[in-house]
């Protein structure tokens, strides 16, 4: 059996990119080939996704198709008699983009259209998280599956042994993007800082949705915690764990997320995480994570002060962590998706 | 001892007993909840393109040879994108126009609707 992966978009540190990655190895484990395509390619990849243009097909392979944003030419090939699997990551909501980045909303408000067809055309419909999921049940799809991101934390290296000494550094990993609220992260540190840990340090590390977002977010932190803040982007994944093993607690004030892995790399090193409870978050962490929907930044600051200070907290986070990761193992996920791909050829094959 | 599940209120009672002893004053405003709305004021101002060639660069460790190279590739083509960045802004700024005119439509159907202003 051929299963061709197709993407909305690739790129080095984009999570969907790892996952296709991911499956691809197993499904080489299965005994499956095939081959990964993406619509856009960043530049910096390493070759291993192929542009779509270059897809080639025979007619009972399975196209498994991850959807994140509109894709240009998926029309041509969901009018293919193929079997067809929708693995559905969440679209971000375009009206968080319109102001600073235009061509990443444009590129959602078309991903957000082409979802209700990707629903009719696919043999089954399935998404990385039940948040996910809901919506694919409001498009119309009759069944769905869940299959969470395979996400393999051993990457990024071991825990640290031992507690980081010094200051306490507060880390938030995801592409720095309005819907990912940096700015509240920064201004909710600022007080955590003046009023309760004047040493602290943050450190936010994504790849920016524009080099112009960046820029207001290095003005804000420079105006609000002037020489505490890092902003790093391009992070090699054994650089990406440094920071982690860096960090006394990850403050996650998304107001969107589809999945949000970074929540699994911080239980893998026993991070503390502080959250927002947006979309799949909640899903996500289950009961490891301190979700705050207060509005209120002192209550998420002082929050940050307790997660940094209370032993016993930090201890019951970490136990819960480690069991949240055990239920997203990555052979656990595995049998979900060979599951899914097998349901997708028999659902074929019934048409 | 906290358990997790009695952590937020902890941080509710702390930061109130902080802010009555004068802590965390006007600064600490509200988190900001939603998008910021794109206005058309907004896309005219956006509709006349001047890049900021100051951001062109490169992210790699030893880049400085990098953004030296792309930095006088931009130069040698800065007669190609002018005629490029000329031909977006007319149809930018075409496109921000016709809003604007179909706002002021909107605008006085709105109002006759309501009786304000008879036809």
């Amino acid at each position: 059996m051929k299963v061709h992966q197709i993407l909305s978009g690739a790129g080095r540190h984009d999570a969907i990119t790892n996952e296709a990655l991911q499956f691809r190895s197993r499904f080489r484990e299965f005994g499956w080939g095939g081959a990964d395509h993406a619509a856009r390619i960043a530049p910096g990849s390493n070759g291993s996704i192929a542009p779509l243009a270059r897809l080639t097909v025979a007619s009972d392979d399975v196209l498994l198709l991850h959807h994140s944003a509109g894709a240009p030419g998926l029309g041509e090939l969901l009018r293919l008699p193929n079997p067809k699997l929708l693995l559905y990551h969440n679209v971000t909501p375009p009206e968080w983009l319109w102001d600073r980045a235009p061509v990443a909303a444009f590129r959602c408000a078309i991903g957000l259209e082409q979802l209700s067809e990707l629903v009719q055309a696919v043999d089954v419909a399935a998404a990385a998280s039940s948040f996910s999921a809901a919506e694919l049940r409001s498009l119309g799809a009759g069944r769905t599956e869940v299959i969470p991101l395979l996400v393999d934390t051993s990457r990024l290296g071991p825990p640290a042994i031992r507690r980081p000494g010094g200051s306490p550094t507060v880390l938030f990993v995801g592409r720095l993007s309005p819907h990912k609220r940096q700015a509240e992260v920064i201004r909710v540190f600022s007080l955590y800082r003046r009023y309760r840990a004047p040493g602290a340090r943050l450190t936010l590390v994504g790849d920016p949705v524009t080099a112009d977002y960046a820029a207001g977010l290095r003005r804000l932190a420079d105006t609000l915690a002037p020489a505490a803040v890092t902003i790093e982007s391009s992070l090699s994944e054994a650089e990406l764990g440094d920071r982690y093993r860096s960090a006394d607690v990850f403050l996650c004030l998304s107001a969107h997320e589809g999945f949000c892995v970074p929540l699994l790399e911080a239980f893998h090193f026993g991070v503390p995480v502080i959250a927002t409870p947006k979309g799949a978050v909640p899903e996500t962490t289950g009961d490891a994570a301190l979700l705050v929907d207060d509005t209120d930044r002192a209550v998420v600051a002082e929050l940050l002060d307790l997660a940094v200070r209370d032993e016993s907290l930090r201890a019951a986070l970490r136990t819960r962590g480690e069991a949240r990761l055990r239920s997203y193992s990555p052979d656990a996920v595995a049998v979900r998706l060979r599951a899914a791909v097998e349901s997708t050829v028999a659902a074929a094959a019934r048409r | 001892m906290t358990e997790p599940e009695e952590a937020v209120e902890r941080a509710r009672a702390s930061a109130a007993s902080m802010r009555a002893s004068g802590a965390y004053g006007e600064e600490t405003g509200g988190l900001q909840l939603g998008p910021e709305p794109v206005t058309t004021a907004k896309l005219a101002e956006w509709a006349l393109i001047e890049p900021d060639t100051s951001v062109v660069g490169s992210t790699q460790r030893f880049g400085a040879p990098v953004t030296h190279a792309k930095r006088l590739l931009l130069r040698l083509l800065a007669q190609y994108h002018a005629e490029v960045l000329a031909r977006q802004a007319r149809f930018n700024v075409g496109v921000v126009g016709e809003l604007r005119r179909l706002e002021e439509r909107i605008d006085a159907l709105e109002r006759r609707l309501r009786g304000d202003d008879p036809a």
